[in-house]
C-alpha cells in the first residue's frame, strides 16, 4: 500500500522528464552551421531543440541563433566551436545552473533568468578565462 | 625543436591574449556585470561593469576599454541582429470554476496567435492558474484544464503541439494573495511565455 504512491510518484517524472530535457529551440541558421550532438551532426532547422552537450559548430559564413527555455538568447557568429556543458533550469522556481564553453569564433547573450537567480549561476567559459555572468548582455570572441 | 616549441607556445598565448568581452546594457537599458572568476588558470576577483566597454581576457586584472567613437565593429554589430527577439508573455482570464476565457481574453488569443506565428521555431509555454475557490486538488485539476484548453486551441488554429507545453500551477501562484476560499477574477488564468 505504501509503495503505489511512490510508483505514482515516477510515473508522473517520467511523463514530466522529456519536457525538462529540452533546454533551448533553434531560431534560425544560415551558412554551414551544424548542432554537434555525440557523434551526429544535426541540421539546425528552426524549432530544433538541443540539448545539454550539444555543439554549436558554424564555418566561415555560418551563423545560428537559440533562445533557452530560461529566456536566455544567444546568436553565434562565424567560425565557432561553443558547447553548452551544463544548462539545469527549474522553471518552477526559476533557478539553475548554466556553464557555456566557447572554443573559438564569436557568441552574443542576453542572459535569462538563470543569471538573476543567483550569483554567478551562469557562467562562461574561453580557452583563458571563466566568466561570471550577472544579468546582462554581452559578446565574447575568442579568434583561433 | 625547442625554438619551434617556444614559438608555437608563444603563437598560442598570443592567440588566447587577443580574446574579448564586450559588455552592453540589456534591451532596458540596465547595466549588468560580468565576473572574471578565472584568468589563465588563476582565480581573480575582477568585475567588468562599465557599459560599452571592451575588455582583453586573459590577464589578472580586467581593464575595460571605452567603444568610444568608433563604437562596434561590424562583425559584432552583425552579431546582435541576429539575437532572436525577446520573450513575450500574455495573460488570459477566466470566468470562476470554469475553462472559459473571458470575453476581454478572447481577443488576446488572437494577439497570442499572431506572435506565435510572427516567430521563427516558436516555443510555447503555458501555465494555468486558480484562485483559492475550492481543494488544492481539484485546483490542480482545473488550472492544468485551463492550460490545455488555451493549447488545445492554438492546436485547433494549426500550430503543432510539439511547439507547446501546457502545465497546471493550482492555487500556488497567486497574483493576489488572498485567504482561502476566496474568488479572484485577477488569480484565474492561464499565462503564457512565447519565445
Amino acid at each position: 500500500m505504501v509503495r503505489l504512491p511512490l510508483g505514482l510518484g515516477l510515473i508522473a517524472l517520467l511523463i514530466a522528464a522529456p519536457a525538462y530535457a529540452e533546454i533551448a529551440r533553434i531560431k534560425q541558421s544560415s551558412g554551414v552551421a551544424y548542432v554537434e550532438r555525440n557523434a551526429q551532426q544535426l541540421k539546425p532547422v528552426p524549432g530544433l531543440q538541443l540539448l545539454t552537450g550539444d555543439k554549436l559548430v558554424t564555418g566561415k559564413d555560418g551563423r545560428m541563433s537559440l533562445s533557452f527555455v530560461d529566456n536566455t538568447r544567444f546568436a553565434v557568429g562565424p567560425n565557432s566551436r561553443i558547447s553548452v556543458n551544463e544548462f539545469q533550469y527549474d522553471r518552477t522556481r526559476q533557478k539553475g545552473s548554466f556553464v557555456t564553453q566557447v572554443d573559438r569564433g564569436s557568441l552574443a547573450v542576453v542572459s535569462g533568468r538563470i543569471a538573476k537567480s543567483d550569483r554567478d549561476a551562469m557562467k562562461v567559459r574561453t580557452p583563458n578565462t571563466l566568466l561570471g555572468v550577472r544579468g546582462t548582455k554581452f559578446i565574447v570572441e575568442v579568434p583561433e | 625543436m625547442s625554438w619551434i616549441r617556444l614559438a608555437a607556445a608563444s603563437l598560442l598565448l598570443g592567440g588566447c591574449a587577443t580574446s574579448s568581452l564586450v559588455l552592453l546594457p540589456d534591451d532596458e537599458g540596465h547595466q549588468g556585470s560580468v565576473a572574471v572568476l578565472e584568468a589563465g588558470g588563476k582565480p581573480t576577483e575582477s568585475v567588468i561593469a562599465e557599459g560599452n566597454s571592451r575588455t582583453k581576457l586573459g590577464t589578472v586584472s580586467a581593464a575595460p576599454q571605452p567603444l568610444g567613437a568608433k563604437g562596434l565593429k561590424a562583425q559584432e554589430a552583425a552579431l546582435l541582429s541576429n539575437l532572436p527577439p525577446p520573450a513575450k508573455s500574455f495573460i488570459l482570464y477566466f470566468d470562476e470554476g470554469t475553462v472559459t476565457p473571458t470575453p476581454a481574453s478572447q481577443a488576446v488569443l488572437a494577439e497570442l496567435r499572431a506572435e506565435i506565428a510572427s516567430r521563427s521555431g516558436p516555443q510555447v509555454e503555458v501555465t494555468g492558474h486558480t484562485d483559492t475557490v475550492g481543494s488544492e486538488e481539484d485546483n490542480d485539476r482545473l488550472s492544468l484544464q485551463r492550460a490545455e484548453e488555451v493549447l488545445g486551441w492554438l492546436a485547433s488554429q494549426g500550430f503543432d503541439r510539439s511547439l507547446m507545453s501546457a502545465t497546471g500551477r493550482g492555487e500556488r501562484e497567486l497574483k493576489e494573495p488572498t485567504v482561502d476560499n476566496f474568488s479572484s477574477a485577477a488569480n484565474r488564468r492561464v499565462e503564457v511565455i512565447v519565445r
